[in-house]
């Protein structure tokens, strides 16, 4: 058989966490034909020599329901070896709509993922009611593979009208949203999304419409997934509470669908509650029901220097102290009674963000060469090895320096142990990456190539395969997705090949790729050399080919609607 | 440890309502003249970093609210009225000091 691509002598990581092997992998018509030692000739042939093969990565936290639109490839999402992604999470989805209900979406939309009002209006058009006609908006003109979740607050603007954001729903009205829930399924919707969060508005600050629905109403709608037996059902509600987990407890058994919630991460102020967490949700899953929840791979770290620092904006004396001029500031900094009233703030039992450990907080970079023992060091090791009290050593380093040393912290995800039993834990399901959203605040398309440079690579957290499987065929397996998220034969030819020395993603920078050449923050990655979708590349060393192989991914009642007919 | 007055605008520069970027530090501050009074607080919001120059719309009882998400902050005392409970916004002491309306410090 001639294959229409060969990837040659690559490490095959296929996708199941089982141990990877070098192997060639033959494709033909968009699926994976062959995996072994393979002689045939083929239309395009990769060397894949010292590279990772693995399917490609499925981001199944987006809010590219616009961007997609307007960007095939919601970029930057192949240049991290994303091949299918997920829309429509947090209730936020584009369809269904009627017309007078637009504006009442792009509300949501703008508040709550901080999309551009102007970017929606010049680059959405709206020429769809359901959300099946939505997604047929994508046929033929993707260069990944999408699909989505349909929305809670979309479906009750479109019942309920402005009502929507005031009132609790009728009894009628709930039923004509149950029609809304099957019609979306039927029309390829892969579950279903709602949002609680009280920190959610919309543009006019109103609660987003989902906001409104109590439990009956919202256990309505998931009742249709369940009765279908098809579908995942998203939440956001808010901060983490464990109290969170008897409702999560009870919707993963009346409805027998995976629950997804948001979020498990690590934080040093509640360091302790990752483990409730776990806990909590071990025991649904032991009852037998599905509860994952989504966890970050991105530490939120803030480098910085006693020139222009915020880390210490909740301690008063250290905040007054970061707005003198510069000299002043150095002159106070010396001074052991300011010292002295700098510990008493930190010594404060107020609840703060900040953690107040010296053994996270760390020198990153010096600027004298004698310092240079200190790069990497935390802080309570500096004050060890010039036995000094922590707050001392702190500041004589940065003093002897200008202020110019650069310090890190992170305030979350700076365990590597937590992180490592987090992103381990089979309960758990990696990324919440939001691409397609917050776009001039922050951009996590790298959230894979983080999780294989910093966790499996630099911190060895867990294997590659464990890696890979995390980002693929974990996730495919969740939601549904037949056919995807392996590398074996008969499944479609998603692959990234990766390089597991040097693969990792750079931080943020801005681009004026959006509509109305607006800017927005993008992210490239290192190490990422081939993202193929369906067989065709689509990325090849930082350069996008051009071509639009994606395929609409719809879910488990389209296919039960197609088989019947 | 000390008190110092950093003076950032003159008295009556400012009409109502109006705001005025200031560099203290190093850091960007934001003076605003509310309801005859003066605030001074950070020029970043703490929920998604807008820069309040120009997301920043003031409100009636001293308030400013972010229109990048419609998070709503206590000039005086930097708490986060909608939604109860998130981060506070950085503010910072303003007097009027004879001519001058001047930032207090004290450390």
């Amino acid at each position: 058989m001639a294959f229409d691509l060969l990837v040659r002598g690559g490490r095959v990581v296929d996708g199941s966490g089982l141990p990877s092997y070098v192997a060639d992998v033959g494709v033909k018509n968009g699926k994976v034909v062959e995996v072994g030692k393979l002689n045939e000739s083929a239309s395009k042939t990769i060397d894949a020599s010292g590279l990772a093969v693995a399917p490609g990565f499925i981001d199944h936290h987006t809010h590219l329901d616009a961007q997609m639109l307007w960007d095939p490839y919601g970029t930057c999402e192949p240049q991290h070896g994303i091949t299918t992604v997920v829309m429509g999470n947090c209730g936020l989805s584009l369809a269904p709509v009627r017309s007078g209900i637009e504006d009442a979406i792009v509300k949501s939309f703008v508040r709550v993922e901080a999309i551009p009002r102007f970017a929606l209006e010049e680059g959405v058009k709206w020429n769809w009611h359901s959300y099946g006609e939505y997604l047929d908006n994508f046929e033929g003109k993707v260069g990944i593979n999408v699909g989505g979740l349909v929305g809670h607050i979309a479906m009750r603007h479109e019942v309920m009208g402005e009502d929507a954001v005031e009132r609790k729903a009728t009894g009628a009205e709930v039923q004509k949203m149950r029609g809304h829930v099957l019609d979306s399924m039927e029309g390829g919707a892969l579950g279903i999304s709602t949002n609680r969060n009280e920190r959610h508005m919309r543009e006019d600050g109103k609660p987003v419409a989902s906001r409104l629905a109590d439990d009956e109403e919202f256990f309505a709608l998931c009742d249709v997934l369940a009765e279908r037996n098809g579908g995942v059902i998203e939440t956001i509600l808010g901060r983490n509470k464990i109290e969170h987990f008897e409702f999560y407890h009870e919707l993963a058994k009346r409805t027998q669908r995976p629950v997804l919630w948001q979020s498990l991460q690590h934080r040093w102020a509640e360091p302790n509650l990752w483990r409730e967490q776990l806990d909590a949700v071990e025991k649904i899953f032991k009852a037998g029901y599905q509860a994952y929840g989504l966890s970050h791979t991105v530490p939120l770290v803030r480098h910085f220097e006693l020139k222009n620092c915020q880390v210490f904006d909740e301690f008063p004396t250290w905040k007054n102290l970061m707005f003198l001029p510069v000299e002043v500031r150095k002159q106070a900094f010396a001074d052991p009674a300011t010292r002295d009233k700098m510990r008493a703030d930190l010594a404060s039992p107020a609840p703060t963000n900040f953690h107040r450990r010296w053994d996270i907080l760390r020198v990153e970079k010096v600027v004298k060469p004698e310092n240079q023992k200190y790069n990497g060091k935390n802080i309570e090791e500096l004050a060890k090895m010039q036995n000094k009290d922590p707050i001392d050593a702190f500041l004589d380093l940065a003093l002897e320096e200008d202020l110019g040393t650069v310090f890190w912290n992170a305030n979350n995800g700076g365990d590597w142990n937590a992180m490592g039993e987090i992103l381990r834990s089979p309960y758990v399901l990696v990324g919440t990456s939001d691409a397609g959203a917050h776009v001039q605040f922050g951009a996590d398309f790298g959230y894979g190539t983080i999780l294989l440079g910093l966790w499996v690579r630099e911190r060895q957290v867990m294997t590659l395969e464990q890696a890979v499987h995390k980002l693929t065929f974990h996730v495919a397996s969740i939601f549904g997705l037949q056919g995807r998220g392996l590398l074996r034969p008969g499944y479609a030819a998603d692959m990234a090949i990766f390089d597991p020395k040097t693969v990792n993603s750079h931080e943020p920078e801005w681009a004026h790729d959006y509509p109305a050449n607006s800017k927005r923050l993008v992210q490239r990655s290192d190490g990422m050399h081939y993202t193929i979708v369906n067989g065709t590349v689509i990325h090849e060393d930082g350069r996008m080919t051009g071509d639009l192989p994606g395929h609409v991914i719809r879910g488990p009642l389209y296919r039960q609607q197609k088989a019947a007919a | 440890m000390g008190v110092s007055y950093i003076p950032v605008a003159r008295v009556g520069e400012l009409s109502a309502g109006a705001m005025k970027e200031v560099d203290l530090g190093g850091r960007q501050v934001l003076l605003a003249f509310v309801e005859g009074r003066y605030f001074a607080f950070s020029r970043t919001c703490p929920h998604e970093e807008a820069d309040l120059k120009i997301a920043g719309q003031l409100l009636g009882g001293a308030t400013i609210r972010c229109t990048n998400h419609s998070y709503c902050y206590d000039l005086a005392s930097g708490e986060c009225t909608l939604p109860k409970g998130a981060a506070p916004l950085t503010v910072l002491p303003a007097e009027e000091r004879g001519e001058e309306v001047c930032i207090r410090l004290e450390w």
